[in-house]
């Protein structure tokens, strides 16, 4: 016998007939009236069945749609890590690709000394070799040896000063790698600072003859992330280098920096490019904005200044521009960077009133 | 009244009554906050409509894609007041649309059909997103 969940309505349905026999014997006049009653009341239970499988319909729809909404939650939580972990290796990749950028910047600047006292060296070596064939066959006359000594004392200067240069750039740019690499703290003169990057960048700015002017007190130093400071430097002049100006055409670039009220540092960098629109101005520090999807452009080089103007010299950054009046970034920042501010306390018990 | 046409919410069906044309037709979703209060006026209209003796065929399209107890008793009485004048004479036809591969909604609209007898009814599938 199989499960009936309306047995006892069927078995009431079953009695009220065995009551209607009876009703005809001894009522008949109330039989109609009795059997549109049962009519009824068995059209009520269909209704009922039917409610009951609308329902359980309705049940299993939500189900499905919790299961579904579970299903879009997971997903979307899934899509959300992957998401941040893109982003992290996109960040870690621009990071590198700026620090590739500078050793590209580092061999390019030392090629050229490098360069001259090699050449120098071997002419040197030429004379050295002719002067010693001459003196094996007893002929040095006197005009030789004081030519000889002049190309000696000429080539040696040039040699000395090339490789003082070659030592200086790298001392420079170790400095700059290191601080770019290591995120240490420490005290630094802020112009000469701003010159040691500007080295580094020279390679993209010499050919097509941009020049950057430098303002900045002689005395004025810093204790802070030079590191930062010179990633901030070198994505703003890269930035007017591609956005700014027209292709082949020399732009200015200028980098003022002033203390302000003794504690704080105001530095504006400055292009006379095409400048930018109000939409696009309010956009430039988002993630991921750029006008040049697709030729190059991560549009993270701003958000990463932003970053590292607020996280780690723990100061600010605005930017002004206009369609054709250039575009003017002004950071301002402690001299001395504050240190993170301790973990926060526990809650303050209440005082007794 | 010639018609009654009330718009579509987000939890109110539909509705299209063109009682001289004698189409009927419910669509979308129903799941009133208030039966009594969405279903009243419907039901007085229809109730004004069938009470006038008339020759026109009805037809009633019911193209609920989703609908809660409360509208399904809505509908059966619906169904019961047209089964009431087809079995007087005139002729009614109720065309239960469902979308394509819903088969509870089917078998709704069968287990529906059970109590018709002079109403003629059918089913009918149509595309998914097809309705309305
Ligand atoms: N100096 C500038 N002059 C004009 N537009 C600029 C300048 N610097 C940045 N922008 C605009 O801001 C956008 C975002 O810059 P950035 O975050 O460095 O991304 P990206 O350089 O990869 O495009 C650029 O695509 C460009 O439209
Ligand atoms: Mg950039």
């Amino acid at each position: 016998m199989s499960f009936n969940l309306f047995a006892a309505e069927e078995q009431a349905v079953e009695q009220a007939r065995a009551l209607g026999e009876r009703l005809k014997e001894v009522a008949p006049d109330c039989v109609a009236g009795f059997e549109a009653l049962i009519e009824s009341f068995q059209r009520s239970i269909r209704e009922q069945r039917r409610l009951l499988r609308v329902s359980d319909r309705l049940q299993a729809q939500l189900g499905t749609a919790n299961q579904e909404l579970e299903r879009r939650r997971r997903e979307a939580e899934t899509a959300l890590v992957e998401l941040r972990e893109a982003q992290r290796a996109m960040l870690q990749a621009e990071k590198l690709a700026s620090l590739g950028a500078l050793v590209a910047g580092v061999a390019h600047e030392i090629n050229t000394p490098v360069g001259i006292a090699v050449s120098c060296a071997s002419h040197l070596a030429d004379a050295t070799g002719r002067l010693k064939t001459m003196s094996e066959s007893g002929g040095i006359s006197r005009g030789d040896f004081a030519r000889y000594l002049a190309t000696a004392a000429d080539t040696s200067d040039l040699i000395l000063a090339n490789c003082e240069r070659a030592a200086q750039l790298i001392a420079g740019f170790k400095q700059v790698a290191v601080d770019r690499a290591s995120s240490e703290r420490r005290r630094i003169n802020l112009g000469a600072y701003i010159h040691e990057t500007l080295v580094s960048l020279q390679p993209k700015l010499r050919p097509a003859g941009h020049g950057v002017s430098v303002s900045c007190p002689a005395e004025l130093e810093l204790d802070s992330y030079p590191g930062a400071l010179s990633q901030i430097l070198s994505n703003l002049v890269m930035n007017a280098l591609t956005h700014a100006f027209a292709e082949g055409q020399p732009g200015g670039m200028a980098i003022d920096a002033a203390p302000v009220g003794g504690d704080m540092v105001r530095l504006i960098f400055r292009d006379d490019g095409r400048g930018m629109t109000d939409e696009h101005r309010n956009r430039v520090f988002e993630p991921f904005f750029t006008t040049r999807r697709g030729q190059g452009g991560s549009g993270l080089g701003l958000h990463i200044v932003h970053n590292l103007v607020v996280g780690v010299l723990k100061g600010s950054i605005t930017v002004d521009s206009a369609p054709d009046r250039g575009t003017a970034f002004t950071l301002l920042f402690p001299r001395c960077t504050p240190d993170d501010p301790a973990p926060p306390a526990e809650a303050p018990v209440n005082p007794p009133a | 009244m010639d018609t009654l046409t009330i718009a579509a919410t987000g939890r109110t069906p539909g509705v299209a009554f063109d009682f001289p044309a004698g189409q009927l037709r419910l669509t979308g979703e129903s799941y009133p906050d208030d039966v009594a209060t969405f279903f009243g006026p419907i039901f007085t209209a229809l109730r004004d409509y069938l009470a006038v003796p008339g020759h026109t065929p009805i037809r009633f399209d019911m193209e609920l894609l989703y609908f809660n107890s409360s509208s399904a008793k809505a509908l059966m009485n619906i169904f019961q007041m047209l089964e009431a004048v087809a079995k007087a004479g005139r002729p009614v036809a109720v065309v239960w649309s469902h979308e394509e591969g819903d088969e509870s909604m089917r078998e709704l609209g069968e287990d529906f059909a059970e109590d018709l007898r002079h109403v003629a009814f059918s089913l009918r599938e149509v595309p998914i997103g097809g309705i309305g």
